[in-house]
């Protein structure tokens, strides 16, 4: 980084410590580990509010969440009468400016022709990610990730469905993320049209990776974490090597009628208590998930078609990092459902494919969005996103 | 026109763009014909960017810095599409401002730098033969008044500013 920031060893972003916790549940919904607490304070230098543009991975991925989210999404709009090999040179050209623009917001400063640069500072740990939906990696003519399936009960708008391009900002300030979402918005404008502004918050809950989502569930229990959680990510079965794929769903919550819900009830359709996250086969929230556990009467502690039950994963393969975000637009709250995966087709497909069947927590949720990106790999100093697909 | 100035590349590459790269040394860039003391070997730029158009005017901005002990003197700038460039600056105050041709050469002072920008100095576009595709990349030619020259890269950007009025009257 070239600027007045101080360039932060990655390793020092990645989330946690090396209690990596004995393999991951995976709940869309699930509840609390005080597992990352000693990563949250071995952080100092986030404190800084850098995290590097440059590296093997794009940030943003595995690195420590941040509260406020963005997610955008814009389909191309070709220069007329654009031939095929004119369309792969203008997704180069704007991979090679978001690239710029992302270098520049991430170190503290504007992007070029930006009219308020002095928004940039302090950046407050902004990361701009990039990803390609599969009809631009069509364009490229390289890499294969395909495109979301459908799945039961989907209520999908159109509005909020796959994009050519998405570009998630995430920051701890809103305005400064406010700014770096507009200065790329201005840059693509003519470019682009905007599909979708899907924008996100939450707040890590004291000393753990996990936050309370919008049904007061501790949200993010069993994410993977350390090596765990890259192999989830950037292990085999990708579609490029250090690139990873995102799957982006918004669910809104039906929160009034879960209101009617009493906290039995509750805890019976995730699996876990939402007061403090612990599975129902367990008394805290780190124990595991058992799904042979029995209570009283000799029946099951978890029921099979409890959410945790069902978004357990059936091997190490079907592990995914989930980075998700609430999500309240004025008219709709739910959450944001992002989750990160090196094969999203051994993994969070089939694990959303149980949950759509048959989680108890579908009642309360309406899938509205759904897609998938191929996110890019890392930019080596003096690169561009991308630039592998090119050559 | 020179022969240096025929021999350099191409003109709006969508790929000739180092991305992030954010200063060019022009005496690398140009070892060719940036000579030793030379007014282009002086120069470095950053921030260069060009306002993307369809047609007609635009301008192009950036810093341009003289790491030299003795003055650099641009005295024109040229494009492969054979654009007519000129050096404008800003006349007036507040609300009220044109622009008009800067009379001679734009001097930068021995480790002085000077900032082309919206409202200040800049490089006008008087009529595009080609249009300025936002994310792609034109490059300009700088000749220096002792004869030497460089090419730098601008990035081409949407902007909605710059819309400064052109005195007519002001000499050329």
């Amino acid at each position: 980084m070239s600027t007045q920031g101080t360039s932060i060893p990655r390793r020092l972003l990645l989330g946690s410590t090396a209690a990596a916790a004995a393999g991951g549940l995976l709940t869309g919904f699930g509840a609390g580990t005080l597992r990352s607490a000693q990563a949250t304070t071995q952080i100092p230098a986030s404190e800084l509010g850098y995290r590097s543009f440059y590296g093997q991975y794009q940030s943003g991925i595995i690195d420590a969440q941040q509260e406020h989210a963005v997610f955008i999404g814009w389909d191309m709009r070709w220069r007329e009468g654009s031939k095929d090999q004119s369309k792969k040179q203008q997704v180069q050209a704007l991979l090679q400016m978001i690239s710029d623009d992302a270098a520049r917001l991430m170190s503290g400063r504007g992007v070029l022709a930006d009219t308020e640069p002095e928004m940039a500072q302090p950046p407050s740990e902004l990361t701009l990610t990039v990803g390609l939906g599969q009809s631009l990696l069509d364009v490229i003519g390289q890499g294969t990730v395909g495109s979301m399936p459908a799945f039961a009960n989907d209520e999908l708008e159109k509005q909020y469905q796959q994009s050519d391009l998405l570009i998630q900002f995430c920051s701890q300030d809103p305005t400064v993320l406010h700014h770096a979402v507009r200065a790329v918005s201005k840059n693509l404008r003519q470019l682009t049209t905007q599909r979708f502004v899907q924008t996100g918050f939450m707040r890590p809950m004291p000393g753990a990776d996990t936050f309370r989502n919008l049904f007061g569930q501790v949200d993010g229990v069993n994410n993977p974490a350390d090596q765990a959680r890259e192999q989830a990510v950037f292990g085999e079965g990708g579609w490029i090597a250090n690139g990873t794929t995102l799957a982006l769903r918004r669910f809104e919550m039906d929160l009034d009628r879960w209101d009617e819900v009493d906290v039995t009830g509750r805890d019976f359709a995730l699996g876990r208590r939402q007061s403090d996250g612990s599975p129902l086969s367990g008394t805290s929230v780190n124990d595991p998930v058992d799904l042979t556990a029995e209570n009283e009467l000799g029946l099951p502690s978890i029921a099979a078609n409890a959410h945790v039950a069902l978004a357990k994963p059936s091997h190490g393969g079907e592990t995914i990092h989930r980075r998700g975000y609430n999500f309240d637009d004025g008219q709709h709250a739910g959450l944001l459902f992002a989750s990160f995966q090196s094969d999203p087709r051994s993994s969070f497909i089939p694990v959303q494919h149980r949950l759509a069947a048959a989680d108890a927590l579908n009642t309360w949720l309406k899938p509205v969005g759904s897609a998938l990106y191929a996110i890019l790999p890392g930019v080596d100093e003096g690169g561009y996103l991308g630039q592998q697909l090119f050559s | 026109m020179t022969a240096l100035v025929l021999g350099f590349g191409l003109l709006l590459t969508g790929c000739a763009q180092s991305a992030p790269a954010t200063e060019q040394s022009t005496t690398s860039a140009t070892s060719t014909t940036a000579q030793q003391g030379t007014q282009a070997q002086a120069l470095t730029t950053s921030d260069t960017w060009a306002k993307a158009a369809e047609t007609g005017m635009s301008a192009a901005f950036g810093k341009l810095h003289n790491s030299a002990d003795y003055p650099v003197e641009l005295h024109q700038v040229t494009d492969a599409q054979g654009d007519e460039i000129q050096l404008h600056e800003m006349a007036g105050s507040g609300q009220d401002m044109s622009m008009k041709q800067i009379e001679g050469d734009l001097v930068i002072a021995p480790g002085a730098e000077v900032e082309l920008a919206p409202g200040g100095n800049h490089l006008m576009f008087m009529d595009l033969k080609e249009p300025l595709v936002a994310a792609q990349t034109i490059t300009l030619n700088l000749e220096f008044s002792d004869g030497s020259s460089t090419t730098v890269d601008f990035p081409i950007r949407n902007f909605d500013g710059a819309k400064e009025k052109y005195d007519e009257h002001a000499g050329h």
